[in-house]
């Protein structure tokens, strides 16, 4: 007996089977799932004996655990956990950098991703400032490291003296563009206004090669001109005021003075707020360019 | 005789024969040290000890049988087929299907009989962790240390390389070369155990419709090597969804049976020359 | 009866991957094996001897034509508990012992408990195993598997049995044991199908043999026919005189010197001995034998082989 079944009955019949098998399995999957793993384990947290267990392999060890930073950066940051948000991105950058010193972007994104404020990172300036002075050990002639780091302080930490001064050794390394011999002067002097910010985030927007620094010099540039908007609002406010004698109910008052054109928008067509019995303005509570950077509410 | 009692003789015969097979000695005995060895690593990891020996255990276990099922499997037909063994055996009143299942049935008994070798060590030292540790301690653990629900893994352990071997002899009934298959057993098992993102493939990346189904299709063609994982439900004390160990039993008997049927298929037209 | 049948039987295997070219290894082979008794497949390397046995055993598919033995195809499960087969050059299962090995196949037949042990334990005594049948097929020498290979052949009391070169490999002890054991086998009445490109074996033990080359068949039938009992000449053993003198007696007769005074004449197939008797007493020579030619198998595979027409594919000639 060599075939009982024919060479087409038994491809057909093979193909059933598999098509049944994919059924039940999607079957199982959808009536009787197993729960999304909550899994926030990370069995490695010591960079040496990481380095000892992947032996010649650390850079790929270290690709693997960038990989991860990412998918964890990116998976707390859409859900809406609170407990222990982003709790693993610092262990995990620190354990790629170890295995891979040499690994500029986890540096230079890694930075960016933890100083980022809540809930969109965890807002760790301090540990960003670790990791890229961590960058700067292994290589202490990029003058990356040492902007970013004081890019960090001047938009976060708000310490304008350590971001000049930053700014400044970054110039003094080889390959510096010249223009942050200019931002480093600009800061020192002008103390961080928003001047200086915006001439640092127009040179960003030109210089940089990477999009997502692009894009954040973009949206950080339209936070500051939401913010001139605001100043120049709250002068409008004032001269209604002295014509009429009184606070504005609202934007339409100001509009039917012929004060203002139409509803005040910012560059994301997000309305402006106005309180009526402050006479406060400020962003709308819905604007995307929320929240503000510490440093540049002040004038 | 009966099919079932030529089928039988055949199976037996595969089992006598591996049994004798220095091979699986070296992967078992390497397997066995692994495991014990998951006591030093216990030792480095910020006090995990018990989930790390269960974790490891049942890691070494599955991927020792995965050696086992391909090496094994692969081996021992394209063994026979290459040394012309087989020639004498096929002249016997014994049909070819009958040949095939008694294989497949042959191969699995090994493996399941390694895998319970392998258990009942792990269990050893579960119990030998069980003793040291304070009560106390143990009270605040996930799931007890000798925790008999292991069982469950391992049992969908021994499901998943059942699956496994039956590719392993797909392949080899109609390979000519041992090497090959082996490489593309294992190649459809790393495929299989990352299906369930190919699965879901046009929801992760952006791309054109007719390449995501492309995609998603094979994804659901390929055997799910990852359906059969439930570590960490279990060694998380965690139950099971009702019906998912009888759902994940049928996919696999279902995808069994059609591989087999396809090997028949294929092992009754081929020719020796 | 007929044990087997051939009927325009044809392989073709296809060669090379890329641009597969058929190659017929096996060209229309009709053929008649009587039941009982010993049948020889011959021909040199290559010549499809091989390939139409595994035909017979369905272990390769025929491009075209059919077989039938015992009645049934190649593959049907019935008329397999009648057959037993030995492969070419075989390897058993090498970690088995002989005994195990045969109690296996005794199974596979469906002999259970008892019967199996002794079917098994007959079949290794009948090849003179008995003393070794504890051991591990692994350490046997080629002779021993040989045998192995035959008592596997015959645990279940064939009616049929078919031996793929038996012979080969084998050192002259060997192959005498191997062909008494074929003879024996034979001779119980059963039929005995070997194939073999050693003439001598054929000729001893086959009543009807088959001669094949390059994929066809080019000569068939008796032994005893094909070789015939004509006798075609005279050769002829004298002593004394000279070689120009046995010319002159025997005019055409081949003549050669032994050594010393003995001659050898080899007369043409016309030529009676008793012609040239009186001729060379009256030379003065002495005769010392007189033996009769026969066509022999060698002559007639040689021969098979030379001629260009390869035959038409007639059945066999039947007892």
């Amino acid at each position: 007996m060599t075939s009982r079944v024919g060479p087409v009955a038994a491809v057909l019949l093979v193909a059933a089977g598999i098509i049944a098998a994919a059924g039940v399995l999607h079957a199982r999957d959808t009536r009787a799932p197993l729960p999304p793993s909550q899994e926030r384990l990370m069995y490695l947290r010591s960079g040496r004996v990481a380095d000892r267990a992947f032996l010649t392999f650390d850079a790929v060890a270290a690709d693997v655990y960038w990989m991860r930073a990412i998918q964890h950066y990116g998976r707390d940051r859409r859900s809406l956990r609170q407990d222990g948000r982003f709790d693993l991105l610092q262990p995990l950058l620190d354990l790629t950098t170890t295995l891979d010193p040499y690994f500029n972007i986890a540096y230079r994104f890694g930075a960016v991703f933890l100083a980022m404020d809540q809930p969109n990172g965890p807002g760790r300036p301090d540990q960003a400032i670790d990791l890229l002075l961590k960058g700067l050990e292994h290589s202490p002639e990029r003058w990356q490291y040492a902007h970013d780091i004081g890019f960090v302080h001047y938009w976060y930490t708000g310490d304008f003296t350590a971001a000049a001064s930053w700014f400044d050794r970054a110039a003094e390394m080889p390959d510096a563009p010249g223009w942050i011999r200019q931002v480093a002067a600009v800061t020192l002097v002008e103390g961080g206004d928003r001047a200086g910010a915006r001439r640092i985030l127009s040179e960003l927007l030109t210089s940089a090669t990477d999009d997502y620094i692009r894009n954040a010099a973009e949206r950080s540039l339209q936070q500051v001109q939401a913010l001139d908007a605001i100043d120049e609002l709250t002068g409008l406010i004032g001269q209604y005021r002295e014509r009429v004698g009184r606070l504005p109910s609202g934007w339409g008052d100001l509009v039917r003075a012929r004060l203002l054109p139409g509803l005040p928008v910012d560059s994301t067509g997000t309305p402006f707020a106005y309180d009526p019995s402050t006479g406060v303005v400020s962003l709308g509570a819905g604007s995307s360019l929320l929240p503000l950077p510490r440093g540049l509410s002040a004038r | 005789m009966t099919s079932a009692g030529r089928i039988g003789l055949v199976a037996w015969h595969v089992f006598k024969e591996s049994v004798r097979d220095r091979v699986l000695y070296g992967i078992a005995g390497f397997a066995i040290l692994l495991v014990a060895s998951a006591f030093l690593i216990a030792q480095i990891t910020a006090g995990q000890d018990v989930k790390i020996i269960k974790d490891l255990g049942l890691a070494v276990i599955e991927l020792a049988g995965v050696l086992m099922a391909v090496v094994i499997g692969v081996g021992l037909v394209s063994r026979e087929i290459d040394r012309r063994s087989i020639f004498a055996l096929l002249a016997k009143p014994l049909p070819r299907w009958e040949f095939v299942v008694g294989k497949y049935c042959g191969l699995v008994l090994t493996l399941m009989v390694n895998v319970v070798g392998m258990t009942a060590v792990l269990y050893l030292f579960l119990f030998y962790a069980q003793s040291r540790i304070p009560i106390d301690s143990q009270a605040v653990l996930d799931s007890p240390v000798a925790d008999p629900r292991l069982l469950l893994v391992v049992l969908m352990i021994g499901v998943e390389l059942a699956l496994l071997t039956a590719v392993a002899l797909f392949f080899s009934t109609f390979s000519s070369s041992a090497l090959l298959s082996i490489v593309f057993t294992l190649g459809l098992f790393v495929t299989g155990l990352l299906s369930a993102d190919l699965r879901h493939f046009g929801d992760i990346v952006d791309v054109s419709p007719v390449v995501a189904w492309c995609v998603q299709a094979v994804g659901w063609a390929v055997p799910a090597f990852s359906a059969f994982d439930i570590k960490s439900q279990v060694v998380h004390g965690l139950d099971l969804p009702r019906g998912f160990v009888a759902g994940t039993l049928a996919y696999a008997a279902l995808y069994v049976g059609a591989l087999l049927v396809a090997a028949v298929s294929l092992f009754s037209r081929r020719e020796f020359k | 009866m007929i044990a087997v049948r051939t009927e325009a039987l044809t392989k073709d295997f296809s060669t090379g991957f890329w641009r597969p070219v058929p190659k017929r290894a096996l060209d229309a082979l009709s053929l008649d094996i009587p039941a009982g008794g010993v049948f020889g497949l011959l021909g040199p390397n290559g010549a499809g001897k091989s390939t139409t046995l595994k035909l017979l055993v369905d272990l390769l598919r025929p491009t075209s034509g059919r077989a039938e033995l015992l009645g049934r195809p190649p593959g049907d499960t019935a008329a397999r508990r009648r057959l037993g087969f030995l492969p070419e050059n075989p390897t058993f299962y090498d970690h088995l012992t002989a005994e195990e090995l045969l109690t296996y196949f005794a199974g596979l037949f469906g002999y259970t408990g008892t019967e199996r042990r002794r079917r098994a334990a007959e079949a290794l005594d009948r090849v003179g195993l008995s003393a070794d049948r504890r051991r591990p097929i692994r350490g046997f020498s080629k002779g021993m598997v040989q045998r192995v290979g035959l008592a596997q052949a015959l645990v279940n009391d064939p009616e049929l049995v078919i031996l793929d070169e038996p012979m080969s490999g084998l050192d002259p002890l060997g192959r005498r044991d191997v062909r008494e054991m074929i003879a024996a086998i034979g001779a119980e009445g059963r039929t005995v199908l070997f194939s073999s490109h050693i003439l001598s074996d054929a000729e001893d033990l086959c009543e009807h043999i088959a001669i094949l080359a390059k994929g066809r068949l080019v000569a068939h039938g008796r032994v005893r026919d094909l070789t015939s009992d004509q006798v075609t000449g005279w050769r002829v053993v004298a002593v004394g005189g000279d070689e120009a003198l046995y010319r002159r007696v025997v005019p055409g007769a081949d003549v050669r010197a032994l050594g010393g005074v003995r001659f050898q004449l080899d007369l043409p197939g016309d030529v009676r001995p008793e012609a040239i008797v009186a001729g060379l007493a009256a030379a003065g020579a002495a005769l010392e034998s007189v033996v009769p030619k026969r066509r022999s198998l060698e002559e007639v595979f040689v021969r098979a082989l030379d001629g260009s027409g390869a035959s038409d594919g007639n059945r066999g000639v039947m007892p």
